[in-house]
């Protein structure tokens, strides 16, 4: 295992992070920093108790943001966090954990295995705090000052009225980079703080393409799916909003068998996803068609 | 004088032929018995005193003395009463002991004489046939049970009848051929509105015998669907049934004037059974509710409500068929090769999965309540399926396919997956490969996929495992949220 320090005024210390107007003096790192933390970097922020719905976009959106050359910086918290690394990972990509401790600690514990992959997969565990410094809750506000500070641009994909991830999205505001907000049900508590964020004049996410044109960047070509027409016909249906599978079956008049078949078909081809008995599509009806 | 009579322990699910022997001796007046009996037959004195009595026949005023042979072997229960008093009665001259020789017996007595049927006659009337004993004295309840086996009961209502038949004065009443099942009818799928998912489910894990984990919000219909999953297996083959019979009397589970268990045994303890009691034990093993599910349905209601010690002790079962009993004296086996149905909800407090109600459980909770459920018992579930909350138009619906047709391409598939199972084709092993890398698959999760896939085919009575068979058996893949803590 490789570790880093990188100090403030060294010139490997990123020029992102030092723009902050209280920057950390150093930043400790599990992996090699050496280059990562030079790309170009998204942070993709939300709830610890997510919904199925929020899981799902984080993944999505990060394995997308991922597959197009960007890193995904996030806080290896549970929730959204954990998804948005995950979806990284899915995509091959380098991501980087931001944490409120020591980066010796695993924390959150169940997290630790999830930590070890993002190191192996080329990416970072950082850290302004010693080793050895145990989290506390007061650590973690100034822990999203440091993700925001790594990104370009910040994403907050699910977040109550009041929620770090908003902290995050502060930040970035101060530090004028770009802040996305993913819409939610306005009847959602989950959604309260995103949909705020719209109002106050986040731009509302529809895709990881919103965010690489706001960096100037090409959209990597979406691998266009080929699917049955079976499939087709089950995502027509999910196009108007999650559903289980038995109203799937009566919404299509296909049979449960074909169905259930169709539905593989559609998460193989990363059309669509499953959540307890629920399905949805995981992306927008007319890039999916 | 000494006397002899025959009877039959029960040791697990076999019998063991037992000699009782009666002794009377000048002296004053005593009743010993000796040969290990338990407390249950040391009881038998009192009431074999009392029934002799009540039959009107002559207690002897001797020392009397009642080996049970072999004495190394524990005696339990009450099945001792009928032999122990037929062996005073031959000894004391009140009954030829010729006669006696001829036959075997067992059954408890009443105080009046009556007598009582115990469990475990069939096993009894077995081992009585291959000692060379043609002849069953036993309870009129019994006697149908007895006759399964091949001896001829003699059925007898009193002790006092058995002595006078032993004499000759009396003719036995001929057993009655069993009658056909006419209990009440299994429960039918016809009840069952919408959910057709989860009706497919069932119907792929009874074609070929896949565990089933049907998860979702409460009152969603999980229970229902388990209940009737026994009306769509094939019937039990004689063989089976007697098989199954022979645990369901030992267990003194077989319902009244039903001596032949028909259709597969479904049951379903509750979670607050002990370990034992689900996968048998006890001080003289006994089985428990594993083995009774014996070729049939073992439902666990509220999978994660049953402690974890108990669904461990599953694991062997589920693996082998068998579970087996170690204990000092020795080791005992039982058969217990039966189909699991688990439910559970997504969640402790059970709201998870339902769009009406919020859930409130925290992660953590979540995740200790799924946790309970190791891998590997969760390895052992073909099938997984979440039943979500069903919408009130679904409920209004019409009624289902009924049982009987389900049931008829089941058995079309058994045979099929029997005789010729469909092989897997290319191109539904080049999908498998793919999901194996996208899903994240294990070699285990991809053998219990592979095993469905076949089963698919089966039922859709193609000659290979196509795409859309492996396709379909996919999607009862356990989900990752289960798979691993979150």
């Amino acid at each position: 295992m490789t570790y880093g320090v990188l100090r403030r005024p060294d010139a490997a210390f990123p020029p992102l992070l030092a723009q902050l107007h209280d920057p950390p003096r150093r930043l400790h790192a599990r992996g090699d920093p050496v280059g990562v933390l030079e790309q170009p970097a998204v942070a993709v922020v939300g709830a610890r108790s997510c919904s199925a719905y929020g899981a799902q976009v984080a993944r999505t959106l990060s394995r997308d943001l991922a597959a197009a050359g960007l890193v995904v910086v996030s806080g290896l918290a549970r929730g959204v966090d954990a998804e948005a690394h995950r979806g990284a990972l899915d995509a091959g990509g380098t991501t980087v954990a931001v944490l409120g401790c020591g980066i010796d600690r695993d924390y959150p514990a169940r997290h630790a295995e999830l930590a070890r992959r993002i190191v192996a997969g080329g990416g970072l565990v950082v850290s302004e705090y010693e080793p050895g410094i145990e989290p506390a809750p007061w650590r973690f506000p100034a822990r999203n000052r440091v993700i925001a500070g790594l990104a370009l641009a910040t994403v907050v994909v699910e977040a109550r009225e009041r929620s770090g991830a908003l902290i995050t999205a502060d930040f970035a505001l101060e530090l004028g980079r770009e802040v996305f907000a993913v819409p939610g049900e306005i009847t959602s508590a989950l959604s309260a703080g995103t949909n705020r964020l719209i109002r106050q004049g986040a731009a509302p996410l529809l895709g990881a393409e919103d965010v690489l044109a706001a960096l100037g960047l090409e959209e990597a070509p979406a691998p266009r799916a080929e699917v049955t027409d079976a499939a087709a016909g089950v995502l027509a249906v999910l196009a108007d909003g999650p559903r289980g599978q038995d109203e799937l079956v009566r919404a299509t008049g296909q049979a449960t068998s074909a169905v259930a078949a169709a539905l593989v078909e559609l998460e193989l081809a990363g059309l669509a996803a499953e959540a307890d008995g629920v399905h949805r599509a995981t992306r927008l009806p007319e890039r999916a068609a | 004088m000494l006397a002899r009579a025959t009877t039959h322990a029960l040791v697990g699910l076999e019998a063991r032929s037992i000699e009782v022997e009666a002794h009377l001796q000048r002296g004053v007046p005593a009743f010993a018995i000796v040969g290990l009996p338990d407390k249950g037959v040391q009881e038998a004195k009192e009431r074999v005193r009392s029934g002799i009595a009540s039959a009107e026949l002559e207690w002897p005023m001797r020392r009397i003395t009642v080996n049970l042979a072999p004495a190394d072997l524990r005696k339990e229960g009450s099945g001792f009463d009928l032999p122990i008093a037929l062996a005073i009665l031959a000894a004391s001259q009140q009954i030829p002991l010729d006669r006696l020789d001829e036959h075997a017996a067992l059954g408890e007595l009443a105080l009046d004489g009556r007598i009582r049927p115990v469990p475990g006659a069939i096993v009894a009337a077995e081992a009585a046939r291959a000692a060379g004993l043609a002849r069953l004295l036993c309870a009129a309840e019994s006697a149908p049970e007895a006759a399964l086996a091949g001896v001829e009961p003699i059925p007898v209502r009193h002790l006092a009848e058995a002595g006078a038949y032993l004499r000759g004065r009396h003719e036995p009443e001929p057993v009655a051929e069993p009658s056909p099942y006419a209990g009440p009818p299994l429960p039918d799928l016809r009840d069952v509105r919408g959910q057709e998912r989860a009706r497919r489910a069932l119907e792929i894990a009874a074609a070929g015998r896949h565990n089933l984990l049907l998860g979702g919000p409460p009152g969603t219909g999980k229970t229902m669907l388990a209940r009737r999953l026994p009306g769509i297996l094939p019937p039990l083959t004689r063989e089976e049934a007697l098989e199954v019979t022979r645990i369901h009397s030992v267990a003194g589970a077989l319902p009244a004037g039903q001596p032949l268990v028909e259709h597969p045994p479904f049951r379903a303890p509750h979670h607050t059974a002990s370990t034992p009691a689900i996968v048998g034990g006890g001080p003289g093993p006994r089985p428990g509710e594993a083995t009774l599910a014996h070729r049939g349905v073992l439902l666990l209601d509220e999978l994660g409500e049953f402690p974890r010690p108990s669904l461990e002790a599953l694991r062997q079962p589920l693996e082998d068929g068998s579970v087996a009993i170690a204990r000092i004296g020795g080791r005992l086996v039982f058969p217990a090769r039966f189909l699991l149905v688990g439910t559970m909800n997504l969640c402790p407090c059970g709201a998870r999965g339902d769009p009406a109600v919020e859930c409130s459980c925290s992660a953590a909770r979540i995740a200790a309540y799924r946790e309970k459920l190791s891998r590997a018992l969760l390895d052992r579930f073909d099938l997984v399926v979440t039943v979500p909350r069903a919408r009130s138009r679904e409920v209004a619906g019409a009624a289902g396919e009924p049982s009987s047709a389900v049931a008829e391409r089941v058995m079309a598939a058994d045979v099929r997956l029997r005789e010729r199972p469909p092989p897997i084709g290319e191109a539904a092993a080049a999908m498998i490969a793919r999901a194996i890398d996208s899903l994240g698959l294990s070699a285990r999760g991809h053998a219990r996929i592979s095993r469905v896939s076949v089963t698919i085919a089966a039922l859709a009575g193609s000659g290979q495992v196509a795409p859309e068979h492996m396709a379909e058996a996919l999607s009862y893949r356990s989900p990752s949220e289960l798979a691993a803590a979150a």
